[in-house]
């Protein structure tokens, strides 16, 4: 059987961008996003490739959404990767921590931290019976303490510390989880942290196909607990 | 560093059209350009096989293990008909990185898409992406193992300045080959003897190993400035027993010297900010003036093509002056080029401090 990813944010930007070159290497897809048009036309692409596309449209906060994709996870019958790459800036622009409304900081990290949880959660069982890799997607602003990133950096951080621990508690089912920092792409979301600038010398998130190439096929046991960044001159494995 | 600055004439005979054993010589007959900086020596003249003479008791010089595959293979596109297919880099159980062209002489990029399906030594393969920024080379996936097909009918990659009949794969074979996977002969290695480690042996000189397997030599520079230039990555691992060898010569004082870009290249990607330690994975480091090289003190290598990305590595390690002059003197002494040619010896001499 072909093998399958679970691609959240799957629409556009970075996650497209990994499920088309999924696609094209035969695996099968489960892709999610919350605008139904732009995850419809995703799909009707993906599906060029000949493998079989499932697009999910909703939002990743939501655990009734969540129930749905772990049924279709299911029904695809293997996980091979999940992808949490599904991501809110929380309130644009960025306004400074100290500022920063409390709801919207809950709501961002019930998105970029809960929901990433929540799926492995989902799809443990299929992930260990596939040896899968668990791929969260993290920031430089995790580590940073950009002014006006502390909001996003927050949860940014907390999946760095959910990847790390989950990568040890799970190691030993042979299950993988790593973070990945892709830098700075030019992508939507980026556009939406820069309103009104010119980020057009940004690289395109093709850029990290190489990163994404090598990872996935790298043993999970050589991966896992590492934070990795994309667009690195290099990518180490544990020794 | 702008690319203008790693450009100079080098004549077109100096080139070596085959191995040095078809021009009535031992591996280690070859020349020998040392370039020395702090002495005030300059520039002499010798044999590969005087190596030994050159280097204090003490020395550690590090090799590149990585044996040579004979990663050419015929290939067929269903439109463009019969192409060379050079694979440079295996990521993993049917994902390579591989080089389409339509000769030895005529590199692509071909008019080539994603999703084109090909034949590669007869197995069914498929185009997945080309590589960002090097539309030359294409990841590929194929649901075999291209190693076993090399076996059956690959060839040692050759450009179109070797002369036939085409070398053997054992002619690509360095003295130090043992881990299968490079693309392209880890040419600093290969005009080394079993009498010449003898010899450095008995002169007090150290040899520690590491494996990086090198990529087909698609490192000509294109942007104008040396560090934006993009690179693939490719396969290493520096053990543990040679992180600390590096670290004991650095310790006491003895000179680590690099037996090729690419020993140069993995023991800077292992560097951790104080030292190298013991580390494997992928690297795509450029290594270019602006950024200092911590591991080695000098580097034996071949003499590269105006442009190379491997001399924006020669300047990091070596003053300007020292680097051109050295090359000045190659081209007036008439040293010749590529793979199968002669060795520079580039031994800077102490760093001031800092």
């Amino acid at each position: 059987m072909n093998r399958t990813a679970l691609i959240t944010g799957g629409s556009q930007g970075l996650g497209r961008a990994v499920a088309g070159f999924l696609a094209a290497q035969g695996y099968g897809l489960l892709i999610t996003a919350r605008g139904e048009e732009d995850l419809d036309a995703a799909a009707r692409e993906l599906r060029r490739h000949g493998g079989p596309v499932t697009a999910l449209a909703g939002d990743v906060a939501d655990p009734a959404h969540r129930g749905r994709l772990a049924d279709a996870a299911r029904e695809l019958g293997r996980l091979d990767v999940l992808f949490n790459n599904a991501s809110t800036l929380g309130v644009t622009p960025l306004p400074p921590l100290a500022g920063y409304p409390l709801d919207a900081l809950e709501q961002a990290f019930r998105v970029n931290v809960a929901a990433p949880i929540a799926l492995v959660q989902e799809v443990l069982p299929l992930l260990e019976a596939s040896g899968g890799l668990v791929v969260n997607v993290s920031s430089d602003a995790a580590l940073g303490g950009y002014p006006g990133w502390g909001g996003y950096g927050l949860t940014k951080a907390a999946l760095d510390l959910a990847s790390l621990t989950l990568a040890n508690e799970l190691g030993g089912r042979g299950i993988g989880v790593v973070a990945v920092d892709p830098g700075d792409l030019r992508t939507r979301m980026h556009q939406d942290a820069f309103p009104g600038e010119d980020i057009s010398d940004r690289p395109l998130p093709e850029v990290t196909l190489p990163f994404w190439a090598w990872l996935l096929e790298q043993p999970r046991a050589a991966v896992t607990g590492r934070r990795y960044r994309a667009q690195a001159d290099r990518w180490e494995v544990n020794v | 560093m702008k690319r203008a600055e790693l450009d100079f004439a080098r004549p077109r005979a100096l080139q070596a059209a085959g191995p040095p054993e078809r021009r009535g010589l031992e591996r280690d007959e070859v020349r020998l350009l040392v370039s020395t900086g702090s002495t005030g020596r300059g520039h002499e003249h010798a044999r590969f096989r005087d190596l030994p003479r050159f280097l204090a008791p003490g020395t550690l010089l590090v090799v590149n293990d990585s044996a040579t595959l004979p990663a050419s293979l015929p290939a067929r596109h269903p439109s463009l008909g019969p192409l060379v297919a050079n694979v440079s880099t295996r990521y993993g159980d049917g994902l390579y990185l591989v080089e389409l062209r339509r000769s030895a002489a005529e590199p692509g990029p071909l008019p080539v898409e994603i999703g084109d399906g090909l034949d590669i030594a007869g197995l069914p393969a498929r185009l997945i992406a080309p590589h960002p920024g090097l539309p030359r080379l294409w990841f590929v996936r194929v649901e075999s193992d291209l190693r076993r097909a090399m076996e059956r009918t690959g060839a040692p990659i050759r450009y179109g300045y070797l002369e036939t009949p085409y070398p053997p794969i054992e002619a690509y074979q360095t003295l130090f080959a043992r881990t299968p996977g490079s693309a392209e002969m880890p040419s600093a290695g290969r005009p080394f003897t079993p009498r010449v480690v003898d010899a450095l042996r008995a002169g007090g000189i150290g040899i520690a190993g590491l494996t990086l397997h090198a990529g087909v030599s698609s490192h000509e520079l294109e942007a104008d400035d040396v560090e934006d230039q993009i690179l693939y990555a490719e396969p290493f691992a520096v053990p543990e027993r040679t992180a600390e060898a590096v670290t004991a010569a650095r310790r006491e004082g003895r000179p680590v010297i690099a037996a090729g870009t690419t020993v140069v290249r993995a023991l800077e990607s292992a560097w951790d900010g104080e030292r190298v330690r013991a580390a494997a994975g992928f690297t795509r480091l450029l290594v270019h003036p602006g950024r200092p090289v911590r591991s080695v003190d000098g580097l034996l290598t071949g003499l590269h093509d105006p442009l190379a990305s491997h001399l924006a590595m020669l300047y990091a390690i070596a003053p300007r002056e020292l680097v051109r002059e050295g090359y000045a003197e190659a081209v007036r002494e008439k040293y010749l080029w590529h793979e199968f040619g002669d060795s520079h010896l580039l031994l800077p001499g102490p760093k001031s401090a800092g």
